[in-house]
């Protein structure tokens, strides 16, 4: 079983996804049990994994046999090894979160449905050893992350459909990137990229095809100048859905981006002979400095979170493109810590309007005596978020800068440092509406919301204070494995 | 719920016309081992002459339901491709990988042989359903699915 297991954990959600509409047939409460037990199942297969690679080294997967070159690939290494995991925890998470706020009848069964398409396309995108396999996963991914979007109605749909556009236009990007690849190299296969790409280099071909797919992947990643249509589609989609999406869409896409840089394109080549990394450093820094202001600017919680995570996407592309170890560890490890950062503060923000029907800052004074548990966990990703010593978001942060330092690239410490302050800033001003007024507190209710979405929001806080406990193993994990060649 | 179509020549032609575009959606599917051919476009085949079954008889009273229960299976197709793959798995191989289908008494490339088919029809009914199921929701959004 162990050498089949890259293909064991796409199939296993891809599976219960498409026969989630005939088990609904028998009896629809059976859709929330199946979804967890695989969505766990998975979990608990992705950690045997990233065991096996760290012991015994890189997977390779040739579906149907074929050996790489002419078959499909897939790779599970170190880096993915480590992704792999997080993706199935935090989507077990996720829809354990979501179990109270989902609707009854047909909406049900499409919600669950989606959700496992929405995870096996993001598997597919961490697994896939081509080129073309990633785009084709993309689109699984985003297709039903649309759909999702659309789940709410209303408002929703008018987001979502901005959203099917743009990310549609991604998509095509990309495509034509690897098409001009494969103009010129015959071969979409990465390892058999990598070996080739080297010599071409000089070929315009290449470098349009490059810079293609690097906008492709950044509209899916929503990199500042092209982060429009994810504000919207993650405050007007349901509660249930923007935890996962927040947590997940935009990390992978931000994977597929260090794949293709790191592993494809190789590295020594961007470093010297292209400015590329410099380049994305640039482009990174400008997106969380502007991406934090913008936060500071919005007066609905959501919205305001859902700019935190267009910041850090910014803080996260930097990291990978300092070209050193340290800068690359750590730029990884804040995008496990950033995947869980947005679930958590997607999830508060989802059970404050599903308890307490608020969504603007201006309101939030009445959620204080009523909701403790629920402003502890907000106060300890805070403190991750801004990076305070103790929690994961400080280790993150602190790995990029001594990388940065390393480069002597100060535009990133300055960019960092000042994203810092500005996430400090959006946070007082969540808490100063909070604790600032003097008010009585009215009635004597304690209304935290179900359980679940308690618990899941504990654990994803406690996960945060965790990871920063842990942050050298974890960064001696990424810095042994997780590296590139 | 769509209507019968009123017009007798319609009809009648429709009465012949049917089970020959399904004999050839069969032969596509089948063909598709040898040339071209195979189960995406005899799919596409099948869903035509049930779409324009649709479309002449008209869709009404217990048929409807029975169709609109049958397309919540558009699984089924997709179901029966990762099954073989799976029953691959079991055998011992790759996913997909059709030489190790464990089927006892038939050797190597017949098993290829039957493997690729068992996969291809399960595109068919896939592409087939789905087809149905895209025309069903255009012709009338608000009814039950």
């Amino acid at each position: 079983m162990i050498p089949h297991l890259p293909a064991l954990i796409f199939l296993l959600p891809f599976a219960a996804a498409i026969s989630m509409p005939l088990v609904s047939l028998v009896r629809v409460t059976w859709c929330r049990g199946l979804t967890l037990g695989v969505l766990v199942s998975m979990a608990v297969l992705s950690f045997v994994l990233c065991h096996q690679v760290v012991e015994y080294g890189p997977f390779h997967y040739p579906l149907a046999g074929w050996p790489p070159p002419l078959g499909i690939e897939w790779v599970a290494d170190g880096l993915n090894g480590l992704l792999l995991p997080i993706l199935a925890s935090l989507a077990c998470i996720g829809v354990w979160y979501a179990s109270p706020t989902v609707v009854d009848g047909k909406g049900r069964v499409y919600y669950y449905t989606l959700v496992l398409l929405l995870v096996s396309g993001l598997t597919g995108i961490l697994l896939a050893g081509d080129l073309f396999n990633i785009f084709v996963f993309l689109e699984v991914s985003a297709l039903s992350s649309y759909a999702l979007v659309g789940l709410a109605g209303g408002r929703a749909l008018i987001s979502a459909f901005r959203y099917l556009i743009l990310g549609t236009l991604g998509a095509s990007f990309y495509l034509l990137g690897v098409g001009h690849f494969y103009a010129v190299t015959g071969t979409l296969n990465m390892a058999d990229l990598a070996e080739r790409l080297p010599s071409i280099l000089e070929s315009k071909v290449v470098i349009t095809g490059l810079i293609f797919m690097l906008i492709g992947l950044g509209i899916k990643m929503a990199l500042v100048p092209l982060h429009g249509w994810l504000p919207d589609a993650y405050v007007y989609a349901p509660q249930s859905v923007s935890p996962l999406l927040a947590a997940l869409v935009t990390k992978v896409a931000l994977y597929a981006v260090v794949r293709l840089l790191y592993w494809v394109v190789s590295e020594q080549v961007i470093g010297q002979e292209l400015p590329l990394l410099l380049l994305s450093s640039w482009l990174g820094a400008v997106a969380t400095v502007v991406g934090a202001f913008l936060a500071l600017s919005q007066q609905d919680l959501r919205r305001m979170f859902a700019y935190a995570g267009i910041s850090h996407i910014g803080l996260i592309v930097m990291g990978v493109c300092v070209d050193n170890p340290t800068g690359f560890a750590g730029g990884i490890f804040y995008l496990i810590n950033d995947a869980i950062m947005q679930a958590a503060l997607f999830a508060i923000a989802g059970m404050v309007m599903y308890s307490h029907g608020i969504c603007e800052i201006a309101d939030l004074s009445r959620i204080r005596g009523h909701m403790p548990w629920t402003l502890t966990a907000l106060i300890v990703i805070a403190v991750s978020m801004i990076g305070i010593p103790p929690s994961g978001g400080f280790f993150g942060k602190w790995y990029i800068i001594l990388g940065a330092l390393e480069a002597s690239n100060y535009l990133v410490v300055a960019a960092v440092v000042g994203a810092t302050l500005l996430t400090l800033g959006y946070f007082v001003k969540i808490f100063e509406r909070i604790f600032g007024e003097r008010e009585p507190i009215r009635g004597g209710v304690q209304a935290e919301g179900p359980l679940p979405m308690r618990v899941s929001i504990g654990v994803l806080a406690g996960s945060t204070l965790l990871l920063g406990i842990l942050s050298d193993s974890v960064i001696r994990l990424i810095l042994d494995h997780a590296l590139p060649r | 719920m769509v209507h019968a179509h009123d017009s007798l020549i319609v009809q009648t032609i429709g009465r012949v016309l049917i089970p020959l575009i399904q004999l050839f959606g069969i032969y596509v599917l089948c063909f598709g081992q040898f040339g071209p051919g195979g189960g995406f476009v005899g799919g596409v085949i099948m869903g035509t002459s049930l779409v324009f079954a649709i479309l002449v008889f008209g869709l009404r009273g217990l048929w409807q339901r029975v169709v609109f229960r049958v397309i919540r299976g558009d699984g089924v197709g997709l179901l029966v491709f990762a099954g073989v793959g799976g029953l691959c798995l079991i055998g011992g191989g790759e996913f997909l990988n059709y030489t190790d289908l464990p089927l006892p008494g038939i050797e190597g490339a017949t098993r290829r042989f039957i493997g690729i088919f068992l996969a291809q029809v399960g595109v068919a009914i896939d592409v087939a359903v789905t087809a149905l199921s895209i025309v069903l929701n255009l012709a009338d959004s608000s009814s039950e699915t």
